[in-house]
């Protein structure tokens, strides 16, 4: 059995990995966006999804990466990897810094924390004259984007599997624990503080690592799109579509999203928008838990699992 | 306590191992939504047509100046095939054109300037609008070597990276008050003292710097030198300031939205520079004035472009047939986005007629050598791509459009500024 799921999941991996070469430039392209905004719904799985803390800020450490890697090439002219150990640096020491005190926030009142955060910190940049004011940086043209590619299927890949060793792990049971009834998770002997305080981090960690890759790969970053709030919605809307809390959904919710959203903008340009809203509704209101849940909950109650969602939620 | 009351409920046991099978079935299907998604079959190539292809925002927050691009670019390249379209080596050719939709989504427009080189397999590129989107998508066309002609982006930042196959219709940021200071240093009484007032995004972060070394130059004194946030609405802080420093004049620079609240708030604050003032944007449009009423008079601004019959053009005549013929034909009045989105193709026309190939590496060079008179003005490229164009003075007079100062006056500017009280 195990046996089987590792050689499923290598020859998925091959075949992903497989795509600069057999696929065309604008799949790369696709692929690349894809990748990165998988490892964002990722990364926020751990918090948000884990943890059950649904944090709004997450792309404050993807901008903080971005914007790592960014000031370490273009201002003193380093390595990219030198750029993404910044960046992570970066994301992990604000972390650190923002989760001691806003982790003691909970539910609606921890969200409502995180909102500010992204353009708080785009405002900070947009003063810094190390990071160009509010111009933005330039970074080096590199011609291989088969490279961010394998570099963005590489990221996810390591992503998901520290996620998996998460969930296997002590630390994994302790944020589930936290997620379900905190107090009850305090009085057990799990250091709550120290417990979510990691996940934060890790969860910027990675977040960073993807921002300074696409940093790389578009060339030119600047405050407004390094710190997009439409970002922290995104990451959200395509973890809890594919099923947060579970090591793979994040990524399904990631691929097919994206991949209904690209679909849509060609095709149909003009209403995308609201076709790409009306999928999410639909979402939210038939599988609340996550397409991962459709999987067993169909298995075990046909077409009915449908029914009693929208019951369960009194619609 | 329950955090985040959607969240699916499991024990806190073993929570993840049971999902294996199901997920890994869906997890390939993902990835052939990933691969299948974007399959879209690119047409085939007619015969002796050479396509030009842009990724312009139809829709999202940019979609009203996209627009101009979209119908311009369409508009030219009609008129041009309808007179004969493009002569390469004694073959005749037509022009076609394959728009995208970026939605105005920079990181979308980067991946639809992909699929149209290799995918679409169009022969060069026209740009989108705005410096952001500009800056990002010329990336593309200089990784993979094919020029692209792009007359939305004025920032200087585009042209400053040594790029190879980026060239720009819209006039340096830094020189948009270059003719505006020239005119002033011919006016009685003379300026002695200016208030420059920028917002701090890339465009006009740019024109203040230039303004600034052009101020030096001619002397002029600034008493006052303050960037505000991007789209801010409250200028009352920045107005005390100046009021307090008693500038001759006040050059600004920004948006027009806040190019509108600033005129009304100055007004409720009673600041007036004592000579003139003048606004990087707004003076051009019919909104502006619509908005303002009578507090639009006596404000200055510039624009590369006005539809004059001067401007002679090999394809539409002049600036002010083009100008009616757009009119006509899209209900609206066309501004210099579109005169400059017109150049754009042009010039690719020039360059390919001149390099008698379509071979992207021979038309770069051929564009960077062109030197014509379109109904835009004359198109002749700087060493860095970007176009060296002089801007025209422009006035409101009694709610009316003056063009006022070129590198001679057209008009009496309505100088000095009166104050609130008196106008």
């Amino acid at each position: 059995m195990k046996i089987r799921i590792i050689f499923i999941v290598v020859v998925v991996l091959a075949l992903l990995a497989g795509v600069p070469w057999y696929g065309s430039a604008s799949i790369v392209q696709f692929g690349i966006d894809a990748l990165l905004t998988a490892t964002l719904a990722q990364g926020w799985n751990l918090i948000g999804g884990y943890a059950g803390y649904p944090s709004f800020g997450n792309s404050v450490f993807y901008g903080l990466g971005t914007y790592g890697t960014a000031i370490a090439m273009a201002q003193f002219g380093l390595p990219f990897w030198a750029g993404l150990v910044v960046g992570g640096i970066l994301a992990v020491l604000c972390a650190l810094l923002l989760g001691i005190p806003i982790l003691r926030l909970r539910g609606p009142y921890f969200a409502i924390a995180t909102l500010g955060l992204a353009a708080a910190m785009g405002a900070v940049i947009a003063n810094l004259g190390i990071a160009g004011r509010n111009n933005g940086l330039i970074l080096p043209l590199f011609r291989g984007d088969a490279l961010f590619y394998e570099l963005a299927l590489g990221l996810l890949a390591l992503t998901t599997l520290m996620i998996y060793l998460v969930s296997e792990s002590r630390f994994g049971a302790g944020l589930i624990a936290i997620r379900e009834n905190e107090d009850a998770a305090a009085v057990m002997g799990v250091n709550t503080t120290l417990y979510k305080v990691m996940a934060l981090a890790l969860s910027g960690f990675v977040s960073a690592l993807a921002g300074g890759i696409h940093a790389y790969w578009i060339t030119f970053i600047d405050p407004g799109s390094a710190f997009d709030a439409t970002l922290n919605v995104k990451m959200v809307i395509m973890a809890v579509f594919g099923g947060p809390g579970t090591v793979l959904g994040p990524i399904i919710g990631a691929f097919l999203l994206s991949a209904i959203s690209e679909v849509l903008a060609a095709k149909i340009s003009t209403v995308a928008g609201l076709f790409f809203g009306g999928v999410i509704v639909l979402a939210v209101v038939f599988m609340p838990k996550g397409l991962i849940d459709v999987g067993y909950g169909v298995r075990r109650l046909g077409l009915s699992y449908f029914v009693q969602n929208i019951r369960q939620n009194r619609l | 306590m329950q955090p985040f009351v959607g969240l699916p409920r499991f024990d806190t046991g073993k929570p993840v191992v049971g999902l294996w099978k199901p997920v890994t079935g869906m997890l390939g299907a993902a990835a052939l939504a990933l691969a299948g998604g974007l399959a879209v079959t690119a047409p085939a190539q007619a015969a002796n047509t050479i396509t030009l292809g842009a990724a312009v925002q139809l829709t999202g927050s940019l979609a009203n100046t996209g627009r101009y691009y979209r119908d311009a670019y369409n508009l030219a390249i009609d008129q041009i095939n309808a007179k004969g379209g493009v002569t390469v080596a004694g073959t005749k050719y037509q022009l076609a054109l394959k728009i995208l939709d970026s939605q105005s989504d920079v990181n979308l427009g980067v991946r639809q300037y992909v699929q149209l080189l290799t995918q679409d397999k169009v022969n060069f590129l026209l740009g989108p609008f705005s410096s952001n989107d500009a800056m990002d998508d010329s990336s593309v066309a200089e990784k993979y070597q094919v020029p692209m002609i792009q007359g939305g982006g004025a920032s200087g930042q585009i042209y400053a990276r040594g790029y190879k196959y980026i060239f720009g219709t819209l006039p340096a940021a830094g020189d948009y008050f270059a003719s505006t200071i020239k005119m002033m240093m011919t006016l009685k009484p003379a300026p002695k003292t200016v208030a420059l007032i920028a917002a701090n995004d890339s465009f006009d972060v740019s024109v203040a710097k230039g303004t600034r070394e052009l101020l030096k130059k001619a002397g002029l004194k600034i008493v006052v030198d303050e960037q505000y946030p991007e789209s801010s609405s409250d200028f009352s802080s920045l107005l005390s300031l100046t009021k307090s420093k008693h500038p001759d004049v006040i050059l600004w620079s920004g948006h027009e939205t806040e190019a509108l609240n600033f005129i009304r708030q100055a007004k409720s604050l009673n600041v007036n520079p004592h000579l003139l003032y003048s606004f990087t944007v707004g003076v051009p449009t019919a909104d502006f004035r619509k908005a303002l009423g009578a507090d639009a008079n006596y404000a200055f601004g510039m624009t590369p472009w006005l539809p004059s019959p001067g401007l002679k053009d090999a394809w539409f005549g002049d600036a002010a047939q083009f100008a009616t013929l757009y009119q006509t034909k899209f209900g609206y009045a066309p501004d210099y986005h579109a005169a400059s989105a017109v150049a754009d193709v042009e010039a690719f026309v020039r360059a390919i007629e001149a390099a008698g190939s379509v071979n992207p590496q021979k038309v770069r060079d051929a564009i960077a050598k062109v030197n014509f008179d379109s109904l835009y003005g004359h198109i002749k490229f700087g060493a860095n791509g970007q176009i060296v164009m002089p801007q025209t003075v422009i006035q409101v007079q009694n709610g009316e459009l003056v063009k006022v100062y070129g590198t001679k006056f057209y008009a009496k500017p309505a100088y000095p500024l009166p104050p609130w009280s008196k106008r």
